[in-house]
């Protein structure tokens, strides 16, 4: 008899033992794209894991599954995206799996009203780079997080709440930044319609080479317009994005030389991923402040030049 | 004439230099694509633009650059050893011609997609939507690659002007040209190779379907209207030729409409026309004769079986 005690103290031991380390090991979250994967890290802290589905400049519009995707979904205790149909060629398969596993999209915390439409029901999926419309989403992760861990719930919730906190600090510091250009010149062409959100927030007008999704390609006679507004409006800077082919761009350069107009590339813009780990782009606040200080290096460096010419 | 110029002169830079490069693939397109139709090869091209992906993977792997240049080299030697494949396939196995060619075509593909997607998952830079490479990109050719077009292309119908004999002989009667001493495998290969080199040349600036459709349609054009070598090859330039300026100026008329497309779209309306009016063989022309004239006979007549020997006095 002492011995079945034994051994059922024993068994209990090792059980306990096991509860606890298995407390202790961290939440592994999957994020579909680098800035979910930041979303997720600013609000978790130490106590998740995150990945990225996508690597570093990996474009989402055409990024597919692979079998070896699949499985780390399935096996993620949490799977977040960013919703809104920006993940397009895996909705269908993130739908399916958020069925069975613990899934957030973090697009559906930012409400409706505030959302650009598309048509056809849809909305623009690229709200990151508006740090208020951002900052919707902490909250939907630390929910989630709290579900799974729910020991940790106070520790989720206030770092999201200090990380909404962050993000309007740093949109009134974009804010402030983008006063000092002026208005006329406030003209944002990129190779694809990612900043959106981005210029109406900090009202820039913003014109994409291609369509919303990187999967639309431009006509010739979307090229033209193009050339024709970039030489009447003398613009004096067009960018180029991390994830997306700058095909487009160089040939718009190209156009208005031939005009007699000499636009520069006025850099590279991080859109749809965030930068490699390490460098300054590797997370949204360092990506923003990054894209930030390029296109008003961009801009405001030829408002300068123009002055000297008057 | 000077009214033409006039208007070009005010066409848009970027209208002009997608033009000329796409005039220029499909002008070499239709003249080479002329000797893949009469040797019943119309999807070699096709094999060769899905097999590029494999090279544009392996280039992008080895140099870590996604250049265009770089990945073109790397798409054009993956196509040639699939096209040597094929030859070695058709000459070692009794698999058919289009059997083959539907072999080389899938597994090169499935492979190129593989390599693709296995380097996204690992993370590898650039790699991201590699394989819409096949997916060509018009409307935004620069100056540098409608001059890599066109000198592709004049350097590729000159290579047809100049072994015009050759290439007449493999491509109506192999067995009559190996029988007459002729290196007839060799230069089967040559023009296979140069249908698959037209076809990875022309992908940024039609894509692979597209380009295909390229070595397709005008020579399919052409022999609606004759069923002499010459002519042919000069139709099929014509036409290739044609579609693409009529597709790229049409396409510059409305925004949102890919060129692309537009230009196979004006392609396909001149093999309609010709299929319902050419002489001889167009459906209009047959159903006026049908009380079996001279024409009647004409159509039946197998281009591949009768006219070597016209051809060759011809010459
Ligand atoms: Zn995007």
């Amino acid at each position: 008899m002492p011995r079945i005690v034994n051994v059922v103290l024993v068994l209990s031991l090792v059980g306990a033992a096991w509860n606890n380390s298995k407390a202790a090991s961290p939440v592994r979250v999957i994020a579909t794209t680098t800035v979910v994967a930041d979303l997720v890290e600013q609000v978790g802290g130490d106590l998740v894991a995150v990945e990225s589905l996508m690597a570093d400049g990996v474009d989402p519009h055409s990024y597919r599954a692979t079998p070896r995707d699949i499985d780390r979904l399935i096996r993620a205790d949490l799977i977040v995206a960013n919703g809104l149909h920006l993940e397009g060629k895996l909705a269908e398969l993130l739908e399916r799996i958020g069925r069975k596993r613990p899934f957030v999209a973090v697009g559906n915390a930012v409400p409706k009203d505030e959302l650009l439409s598309i048509g056809n029901d849809l909305f623009d999926p690229h709200i990151w780079f508006d740090a208020k419309l951002w900052s919707y989403c902490p909250s939907t992760v630390a929910d989630a997080l709290s579900q799974l861990d729910s020991k940790a719930a106070l520790h989720y919730r206030q770092r999201a709440e200090k990380y909404s906190k962050d993000l309007l600090e740093l949109d009134k510091n974009v804010r402030r930044k983008f006063k000092k250009i002026p208005q006329q010149r406030r003209v944002l062409i990129t190779a694809h319609d990612a900043f959106r959100y981005f210029g109406r927030a900090y009202g820039l007008e913003v014109i994409g080479v291609q369509g919303t999704s990187t999967e639309s390609e431009a006509g010739l006679a979307d090229m033209n317009q193009l050339v024709e507004l970039v030489v009447q409006r003398e613009i004096p800077a067009v960018f180029v994005e991390t994830s997306v082919s700058d095909r487009n761009v160089t040939a718009l350069i190209e156009g208005a030389a031939a005009r007699g107009h000499s636009v520069r590339l006025g850099g590279r813009l991080y859109s749809d991923a965030l930068g490699p780990a390490g460098g300054g782009g590797d997370t949204l606040e360092g990506a923003l402040l990054s894209n930030v200080d390029t296109i008003i290096g961009a801009l405001r460096a030829t408002s300068t030049s123009q002055r000297i010419v008057e | 004439m000077i009214h033409l110029a006039v208007a070009i002169a005010f066409l848009p830079y970027n209208t002009l230099v997608v033009a000329a490069g796409v005039a220029a693939v499909g002008c070499a397109a239709g003249v080479i694509g002329t000797f893949g139709v009469l040797r019943k090869r119309a999807l070699v091209g096709d094999a060769a633009a899905h097999a590029t992906l494999v090279g544009v993977a392996c280039a992008l792997l080895l140099t870590g650059q996604r250049d265009l240049a770089v990945l073109l080299v790397g798409g054009l030697l993956s196509a040639m050893v699939a096209i040597v494949l094929l030859v070695l396939i058709r000459k070692f196995t009794r698999t058919r011609d289009d059997a083959a060619t539907a072999i080389v075509l899938s597994v090169s593909f499935g492979l190129g997609i593989t390599l693709i997607s296995g380097m996204v998952s690992r993370g590898i830079p650039g790699s991201g939507g590699l394989e819409r490479f096949l997916l060509g990109h018009t409307a935004s050719l620069t100056a540098t690659d409608a001059l890599l077009l066109g000198t592709v292309s004049v350097v590729g119908v000159l290579c047809i002007v100049v072994g015009l004999k050759e290439a007449t002989m493999v491509a109506f009667d192999p067995d009559f040209a190996a029988a007459a001493g002729w290196p007839a495998a060799t230069l089967d290969l040559v023009l296979i190779a140069l249908i698959a080199v037209m076809v990875v040349v022309g992908l940024p600036a039609a894509g692979a379907v597209l380009v295909t459709a390229l070595v397709v349609i005008p020579p399919a054009v052409a022999r609606q209207w004759t069923e002499r070598l010459v002519p042919m090859l000069v139709i099929a330039g014509a036409v290739g030729l044609l579609s693409a300026l009529g597709g790229v100026v049409l396409s510059s008329l409305a925004v949102q409409v890919p060129t692309g497309p537009v230009v196979v779209l004006v392609a396909t309306a001149f093999l309609i026309l010709s299929i319902l009016v050419a002489p001889c063989r167009g459906i209009l022309w047959r159903t006026r004769s049908v009380s079996g004239l001279s024409s009647v006979s004409l159509t039946k007549t197998e281009v591949g079986a009768a006219t070597p020997r016209v051809m060759e006095r011809k010459l």
